[in-house]
């Protein structure tokens, strides 16, 4: 083999050179240095709600806590009906993701493997919706809303969840690249377009289901401007709105309570980057080459 | 195709909304009467709309001074990291998964006059900061903010266009004698030229419709030093009630940026033909 084995735009013979490893060194150090204040906010949260209130509030602050009072959890749980939120955040999490593989699934199938009368212009018009940026519609959308009599309701974000043009695309690019064969083969043995769609097309698209999956997760997860604007019933909140409006703005919170509860809200997401990792990483390149 | 139906409904129709509300008065309780143009009047004449579009202007400005060459500088550091890559990816990707939610409490504190910044300022003998209540320093806090956040995905994906490089080029350019600097600038850097462009153009759309943090943050103030064009358009929407105005502002936002849209076009264009 002609190539070294290991090198990037240095070589191992700069490497050799004093004035070379010095730069090095001071670009490592940046890196770490950049590490550092990544990891080191998020520290702060689990750590601070693990703190006394007096702890917290010292000042200057300090970063291990004083003890590991996990009671806070518990009395961070207890402030106001996580349960219920949670339960909301979930549903609109599954809901999401059955229409979006159902009825976004269907279509891109349908314009990768069926024949659709105009599927250029119908693919277009799919299309032509990413080009048009989101906040410029964001308030005739709310009174659309409205108008269709969607508030307070779950339907509210089920539905629109399946105008989402990104992941049709995403959808419909992985489905061209299954084999035409494969479905004349099970038209040949009298599988039915549905048939095709559920048993065939969807199953083998699981690993763009996945990483769509994260995608919806993190969306449910993180979105509270939105709920806020269409939920007025405080039992339909989602966790991220119900967290905005009662502990972000709240007054009468002890510090530590309120970094309790951020904490419980922060560990599910990163503990799903932990574990899908991959996945996630996946799902930036496929953004990136989107535009 | 049920598709269909929900993108007319949730989708087009909205827009089109758009178009039509901004024409009339909305009133959910007497029904919507025609207006002409009378919202685009209100809107065009509101002094906040200066306000609003010079701060959207210095946010996109700030965005870019602060936020933009961060993860293209650390995306070459990194890769020529020869241990622990995986690990530093990790990490700066972190912050992109912690909920706004979470964001916005945590950095509260952090810019607390007592916070730890404001400690750490002091502690080198410093003038503390007030992050928060200084006009002139409210806008730069968000944008620190959201760069902290958010620098972790564009640096992977950077990454990952330097990543393919074939390490051949940079071989021979060696041999060539071509020094340290020469290779990032003759063969890194127009590597990924594009991508630079592609990632320009995805900011400045993404930074030009900012309001989360800054209704989050600071609710616009302190004195409008955060009021953003797309906060503008909903303060009218929930504190003015005046859908039909902030219609229009979507209207002209959506004009505005679809010219970026050609402009870009153009240059793009132009670049592949050059």
């Amino acid at each position: 083999m002609m190539r070294s084995v290991e090198r990037g735009i240095l070589s191992r013979y700069d490497f050799r050179r004093p004035g070379v490893r010095l730069m090095y060194g001071a670009v490592v150090l940046i890196i770490a240095l950049m590490v550092v204040s990544m990891l080191y906010p998020i520290f702060v949260t689990l750590f601070n709600g693990l703190k006394t209130n007096a702890a917290v509030n010292s000042f200057p602050p300090t970063f291990l806590p004083d003890g590991w009072h996990w009671r806070n959890y518990r009395e961070g749980w207890q402030f106001f009906d996580m349960p219920l939120y949670l339960r909301n955040t979930l549903l609109i999490f599954g809901g999401n993701a059955v229409v979006v593989f159902g009825v976004l699934g269907a279509a891109a199938f349908s314009l990768s493997h069926l024949r659709v009368p105009y599927r250029r212009a119908v693919t277009t018009f799919f299309l032509m919706t990413l080009f048009i940026p989101p906040t410029t519609y964001i308030i005739p959308n709310f009174v659309n809303i409205k108008e269709l009599g969607l508030m307070n309701s779950f339907w509210a974000f089920w539905l629109p969840a399946g105008a989402n043009a990104f992941y049709l695309l995403l959808l419909k690019t992985f489905m061209d690249g299954i084999h035409h064969e494969l479905f004349e083969a099970a038209r040949m043995d009298g599988a039915s377009d549905l048939r095709c769609f559920s048993r065939i097309a969807l199953p083998l698209s699981a690993p763009i289901c996945s990483t769509l999956a994260i995608f919806i997760f993190s969306t449910a997860w993180n979105d509270w401007f939105w709920p806020s604007l269409i939920m007025h019933k405080s039992v339909m909140y989602p966790l991220a709105t119900a967290i905005y409006k009662y502990v972000i703005g709240a007054r009468q919170l002890d510090l530590n309570i309120r970094f309790a509860i951020l904490s419980i809200v922060m560990i599910p997401p990163i503990a799903v980057f932990l574990l899908f990792q991959r996945f996630i990483m996946r799902g930036l390149q496929l953004g990136s080459v989107k535009g | 195709m049920p598709a269909a139906a929900i993108f007319v409904v949730f989708l087009w129709l909205p827009i089109a909304k758009g178009f039509v509300y901004s024409f009339y008065h909305v009133d959910f309780v007497h029904g919507n009467t025609f207006a002409g143009w009378d919202n685009y009047r209100t809107v065009l004449n509101d002094r906040d709309l200066v306000i609003a579009v010079r701060n959207t202007l210095y946010f996109v400005g700030l965005c870019l001074a602060i936020g933009f060459w961060v993860p293209i500088f650390f995306a070459l550091a990194v890769s020529e990291l020869r241990r622990l890559q995986g690990f530093v990816r990790a990490a700066a990707y972190l912050p992109n998964v912690v909920p706004l939610v979470v964001l916005y409490g945590l950095w509260r504190w952090f810019y607390d006059p007592v916070g730890p910044i404001n400690a750490a300022l002091q502690g080198l003998g410093l003038d503390s900061i007030a992050f928060m209540t200084d006009p002139d320093w409210s806008m730069v806090s968000i944008v620190l903010m959201e760069t902290w956040q958010q620098f972790g995905a564009a640096m992977l994906i950077y990454l990952a266009a330097v990543l393919s490089i074939p390490r051949d080029w940079y071989e021979a350019a060696e041999i060539d004698g071509a020094g340290i600097w020469a290779r990032i600038r003759h063969i890194t850097l127009p590597s990924i030229r594009n991508l630079v462009l592609l990632m320009l153009v995805m900011q400045l759309i993404a930074t030009s419709q900012s309001y989360q943090s800054q209704l989050a943050m600071l609710d616009g103030g302190p004195m409008k030093a955060t009021l953003t064009y797309a906060l503008l358009i909903v303060k009218y929407a929930t504190a003015k009630l005046e859908i039909g105005a902030a219609s229009a502002l979507g209207v002209l936002m959506f004009l505005v940026l679809a010219l970026l849209a050609v402009i870009r076009n153009r240059l793009s264009d132009k670049g592949a033909g050059a």
